[in-house]
């Protein structure tokens, strides 16, 4: 709507209120407070939400039926100005407004006629109340029949009483059937709604009953001459219709509320939830609980929604609507037709959903990285054990043994040359002896790169031999005796190792102590000792041992406080 | 091990042997034939396992020298078995290994002991005999 619009808007509702107060006291004796501000607050309110329905929905026509409605409240009060010409167009114009209010009813909420039939029913009405009103003043003389001060009716042909009487009671059974039909629209409209839509059609079937129902005793008792209080039929009961701008208030305040609770709803999802939590909470905060949250197949056959039923986006049924979430079309929301006339919170809906949808994409994407990455990393430390394996059985199976047969063989050729030659005796015993060093420190190379014992015992062995070796005096609290797989045995034992080579390098320890427990789903590492702590866990031993650790699923900690030893401790997951 | 009878190389076997050197690797049981040969002892050879168990059963040592990794077993599985026939020779392990390596496996065998390969000698073999019952 533009400013220009909106602003001829707003003055004529305040020129149509002003007028309607000035009026009603300038030309003769003012009427009862009640008429007066009656008359004001339905014409103000309904101009009011006319214009707000106007700015909010500018596709619609809900605005401009509103407004209608508010305008055709006030243009009978011309009649007071009680002059002939206003006083009849204030007659002929006196039911306008009930058409305009069945009209702004059965477009109710989108602003549109849902069929050509209640297109043709709603230009029966308003045929019908302004035809009745004109037929009625030709017959229709205010001076002789109940209003001797009134202006003339210009339109009168026949001061006929009579006959003016017969059409009014004509008229009775014609309006209450018009009524009865729009009513009856309302309701259905009503039933075939779903979620949203139905949600705003319910307080629009009470207000339209009242309203009907007002209508059809203020045309019966006028009509039949029936004597009923004009305080309470005109000055009090009129005031049921404030009930329409206040449906228009509410419904944008559930709206407004809506968008709050999509965005609610979206942030109280936890990460990563399914996404059949992410169609509850939307539907729960929509109110729509026939909602739809449907994906692509993989093949891209179809689309099934989170209950595993398909879902066709060509045909979402009637009454349904497809909102793509982004691009890539992979999912869509099918929601009640309704939603639509709340296209801010479509957009919201749809992007709050599609963050939802990435979100929750995306962190299954990073955690399937991250079991890609740790099971990478178990296989790359499990690769490189058992090629330590094997480059240790190769050493055992090749130079080691090498190096046994020289050392016997020189050991033979020693005794064979016993006596012979003295320097030849000397340079076998120094050729024995090198070959023998050789033997040693060639098994403690094949011992660093992987622990025969281990293989050959098991980490109980294993770890048995580690603390007998060990030169600073270690005890063993708690050892399991069982078998475990190969990488738990391995990382056990070289938490042992290397936190037993740094108390002998490092620690100025006078003892330690080494604990394993097989605990429920566990194996926990412990080494513990009683030397000047201050270990330092960024280090290079640590932290290659934390990362060795976490290969295999498990954590290490390192409490080292200086001055109080320093425990060493693996939990490694072990089923 | 009457299945394993086939293969089984007795052409390395000698029916007088006392000792029987049981080991894969043909330099080290060639040099410790000589080795033990020139201490006077009588020697027989196995490659594999299978061998040593029809060996033992032939020739009838007194005294088998059983590499841990055999080919074909598992010397503390062979040891068990050769301890559990009657008249049972005295058994020694032996591996270019230490004993450390092998944990508590060598103690809870039934073998006289084990000798790193590398400090094989006539008295040693001797001394094992002396230890055991005749």
């Amino acid at each position: 709507m533009s400013r220009r619009l909106r602003a001829i808007l707003i003055a004529g509702a305040v020129a149509m209120v002003a007028y309607e107060i000035v009026v009603s006291y300038v030309p003769g004796p003012p009427p009862e407070l009640i008429f007066v501000i009656t008359n004001a607050a339905v014409g103000l309110s309904f101009l009011v939400a006319g214009i707000a329905a106007w700015q909010r929905w500018p596709a619609s026509r809900l605005g401009l039926l509103f407004t209608i409605v508010g305008y055709a409240w006030l243009l009978p009060q011309v009649g007071q100005l009680r002059y002939a010409l206003p006083f009849t167009i204030s007659n002929i114009t006196a039911n306008i407004y009930a058409a305009s209010l069945a009209h702004l009813a059965l477009a109710w909420p989108s602003g549109r006629l849902r069929s050509r039939f209640e297109r043709g029913v709603v230009v029966a009405v308003y045929t019908w109340n302004t035809g009745q009103s004109i037929v009625s003043l030709l017959f229709w003389n205010p001076r002789t029949n109940g209003c001797a001060g009134c202006p003339a009716n210009l339109l009168l042909v026949s001061g006929s009483n009579s006959i003016e009487h017969i059409f009014d009671v004509i008229s009775v059974p014609v309006g209450l059937t018009i009524s009865a039909i729009v009513l009856t629209l309302i309701v259905r409209h009503w039933r075939s709604a779903r979620g949203w839509s139905r949600r705003v059609m319910v307080p629009l079937v009470w207000i339209s009953f009242a309203v009907v129902a007002l209508s059809v005793v203020q045309t019966v008792t006028g009509n039949l001459n029936l004597h009923v209080s004009n305080l309470v039929l005109y000055g009090i009961a009129p005031l049921i219709l404030l009930a329409g701008p206040a449906l228009f208030v509410a419904s944008t305040l559930r709206a407004r509320m809506a968008r709050g609770a999509v965005g609610s709803a979206i942030v109280d999802l936890e990460p990563g939830a399914p996404p059949e939590r992410l169609r509850d909470a939307l539907a729960r905060a929509l109110g729509d609980s026939t909602m739809q949250l449907a994906f692509r197949l993989p093949d891209g056959s179809g689309y099934l929604d989170t209950s595993g039923r398909a879902v066709d986006p060509a045909r979402p049924g009637q009454g349904r609507v497809v909102m793509p979430l982004g691009e890539s079309g992979e999912a869509v929301l099918v929601h009640d037709q309704g939603l639509e006339h709340e296209p801010q919170l479509v957009r919201l809906t749809a992007s709050a959903a599609g963050m939802a949808l990435e979100h929750a994409r995306l962190q299954a994407e990073v955690q399937a990285q991250l079991e890609q990455v740790q099971a990478s990393r178990t296989r790359i430390v499990e690769a490189g054990d058992a090629e330590r394996r094997r480059l240790e059985r190769d050493l055992h199976d090749g130079a080691q043994q090498r190096l046994v047969t020289l050392t016997l063989a020189l050991g033979m050729a020693r005794s064979r040359a016993a006596g012979a030659d003295p320097e030849l005796e000397s340079l076998i015993d120094s050729a024995t002896k090198e070959a023998r060093e050789a033997l040693v420190e060639l098994r403690e190379l094949a011992r660093g790169i992987h622990p025969a014992v281990l293989t050959e015992t098991g980490l109980a062995g294993a770890i048995q031999a580690l603390v007998e070796r060990s030169p600073v005096a270690t005890t063993i609290t708690a050892l399991p005796a069982g078998r475990f797989p190969a990488q738990i045995e391995a990382t056990a034992y070289f938490v042992v190792s290397e936190a037993l080579a740094n108390v002998a390098k490092h620690a100025a320890a006078g003892s330690a102590q080494v604990t394993i427990r097989q605990l429920t789903g566990q194996l926990m590492v412990q080494v513990s000792d009683d030397g000047a702590g201050g270990a330092k866990p960024e280090g290079s031993g640590l932290r290659g041992l934390a990362d060795r650790v976490a290969s295999a699923g498990g954590v290490l900690r390192i409490d080292s406080p200086p001055g109080s030893g320093t425990r060493l401790e693996a939990d490694i997951p072990c089923t | 091990m009457p299945a394993a009878c086939r293969d089984v190389r007795l052409d390395f076997v000698n029916p007088s042997a006392e000792i029987l050197v049981v080991d894969d690797h043909d330099g080290f049981r060639a040099f410790a034939r000589i080795m033990l040969e020139a201490a006077g002892f009588t020697v027989a050879e196995a490659a594999t396992g299978a061998e040593a168990t029809e060996a033992a059963r032939t020739v009838r040592p007194r005294l088998v020298l059983l590499d841990i990794q055999l080919p074909d077993f598992d010397g503390f599985e062979l040891a068990r078995r050769l301890a559990a026939q009657p008249d049972s020779p005295v058994i020694v392990l032996t591996s270019t290994r230490e004993a450390s390596d092998y944990g508590g496996r060598i103690a809870a065998s039934p073998v006289a002991g084990f000798l790193p390969k590398d400090q094989l000698s006539g008295a040693a073999l001797l001394e094992f005999l002396a230890r055991s019952p005749a």
